[in-house]
């Protein structure tokens, strides 16, 4: 009797197995109906996304037609009117980034600020920014946590360590794109043209810092919350199935203002500047504290550094 | 250096310094006298004041007022008309400050001036104003002070190029229980579609409380 119980439980789990996958079918079927044609923008736009150069082989004029496309197929999209720039590197400037350990206290905002600032997807799992809660004394990132989520932080006996892209002087990632939609800019950052990535994801297994990050849905933002002020190489909105990572806010930092997640840091943790201005921040804890980069070994030379006081 | 100015007797305070912290208390007052001070020569600031000079080669800092912020300013509107009491005391009128700073070392009247009530003073009695705390903390947390002078403790404020503008001290520490607060995090990042949060083993127990995630 026992058998036929458990026989009728597991046909009524194939039924409900059955009827969720169909009604999932069903559902994708609409959503595939509800995409308006050419991917949300008119036939001229989406022709002339499709013979889109790549980033750094673009005339002025190409930009220019680029960033408003770009807008364009935003306001279609998301029903928001956004400021797309193409703000240039300024002269003499490389952007460097130190974080004090013994400051951070693992309260999460600057991710928070970070998803508001780089229109993220809100329940996507790109996040540029992983905060690491650590052992006191252990520096092994194997052990570390990072969906720690207890009542109040910090916990006793714990440190935090928050884990970006580090922006190397050498990276790896540039080196395993196989379309080079991924460069070194002259201030130092590392960006992707969204629009040539191919979505290979070599870049990501190539990366030591788990800084990349594949967008597998277009991001859900609510139109209110979307940040209009955006950058070609930054955060503007991206397509669907590219890889995207920090890239130190380059709508912000270029004219510049400070990232979003060192505003939004309450306890003054992270500095960022110029590296090659020797009276900024940056040079003083590079002179003057016992700094330290992750997994220096491998010779990346992350832009990045971590100390303590 | 400079000319004594009339006082109350501060021999309590002296008492309270030795009896909590002889050592710290002249380390203080050493490190207070390399902080280089000069006499105001802004006008809404009392000649008696003085100001931050700054650090050798430390670059000029513009800090965000915070008069403005203050909620009982200006003191004067109920001190004026009140006889000052100098006994250590705690205060449970108004301000309902249980100071949780210094150890029972310090109290009111370590930092406010007894005089002018609009004014905080230093260990060596000067009056500082409100806008310019950091001199005040810096007459203890040397260190501190001069990593926020070369902006390395504390926040800038909006942009990297340019004015430097930093935060005052008390903008971020509440100057009567200085210690950052612990407080909820913000959510944690999603687990992935399809995974589960695994225990973490090298931990023990997982480290977190929440319910079980999808």
């Amino acid at each position: 009797m026992s058998d036929k119980a458990d026989s009728k439980e597991e046909k009524n789990k194939f039924e409900m197995a059955r009827r969720s996958f169909l009604r999932g079918i069903g559902m994708s079927a609409a959503a595939t109906a509800a995409t308006p044609a050419w991917g949300g923008q008119t036939f001229s736009d989406a022709f002339a996304d499709f013979f889109q150069k790549h980033y750094q082989r673009m005339s002025a004029e190409e930009i220019e037609e680029a960033l408003e496309r770009i807008e364009r197929k935003a306001s279609l999209r998301y029903g928001v009117k956004i400021d797309c720039a193409n703000t240039p590197p300024q002269e003499g400037v490389v952007f460097g980034y130190a974080i004090n350990i013994s400051r951070c206290q693992g309260y999460r905002d600057c991710v928070d600020a970070c998803v508001k600032e780089n229109n993220l997807g809100r329940d996507s799992q790109v996040q540029y920014i992983r905060v690491l809660q650590m052992d006191r004394g252990d520096t092994n990132l194997e052990h570390s946590e990072h969906y720690y989520d207890p009542a109040e932080v910090p916990v006793e006996g714990k440190y935090y360590m928050p884990v970006q892209c580090m922006q190397c002087d050498d990276p790896p990632c540039v080196k395993a794109c196989p379309v080079e939609a991924t460069w070194m800019e002259p201030d130092g950052v590392v960006v992707v043209d969204y629009d040539w990535c191919i979505g290979c994801r070599y870049c990501m297994t190539a990366c030591p810092y788990w800084a990349r990050h594949f967008n597998w849905t277009e991001p859900e933002i609510p139109a209110e919350e979307m940040n209009p002020d955006t950058h070609f190489l930054g955060n503007r909105p991206r397509p669907r199935g590219v890889v995207e990572k920090c890239h130190f806010c380059l709508q912000r930092t270029r004219k510049g203002r400070l990232p979003a997640c060192q505003e939004a840091c309450p306890t003054g943790a992270r500095i960022f500047g110029n590296l090659l201005d020797p009276d900024s921040e940056i040079r003083y804890v590079l002179a003057n504290k016992q700094v330290f980069r992750l997994k220096e070994d491998l010779g990346t030379e992350p832009k990045f550094w971590y100390y303590s006081d | 250096m400079k000319t004594k100015r009339d006082q109350p007797d501060f021999g309590y305070l002296s008492k309270a310094l030795n009896a909590g912290a002889g050592l710290a208390s002249a380390a203080v007052i050493a490190s207070f006298f390399l902080l280089s001070t000069v006499r105001a020569q802004d006008a809404t600031k009392t000649d008696e004041m003085i100001r931050f000079e700054g650090y050798p080669g430390a670059p000029e800092v513009e800090v965000v007022p915070r008069k403005d912020e203050l909620f009982f300013f200006p003191c004067d509107q109920c001190h004026a008309s009140m006889e000052p009491n100098p006994e250590i005391r705690p205060l449970d009128t108004m301000h309902d400050t249980g100071i949780d700073h210094g150890r029972g070392r310090i109290w009111c009247l370590s930092c406010h001036d007894f005089e002018k009530r609009d004014y905080l003073r230093t260990l060596l009695g000067e009056p500082v104003d409100f806008d310019d705390a950091y001199i005040v903390c810096g007459g203890c947390h040397a260190n501190r002070h001069k990593d926020w002078a070369f902006g390395v403790h504390g926040k800038r404020v909006a942009n990297w190029a340019g004015t430097r503008t930093q935060y005052n001290c008390t903008h971020c520490h509440n100057a009567h229980s200085p210690a950052i607060p612990a407080r909820p995090p913000k959510p944690p990042p999603p687990v992935r579609a399809g995974l589960k949060r695994e225990r973490d083993a090298d931990h023990g127990e997982s480290s977190t409380n929440s319910t079980e995630q999808e």
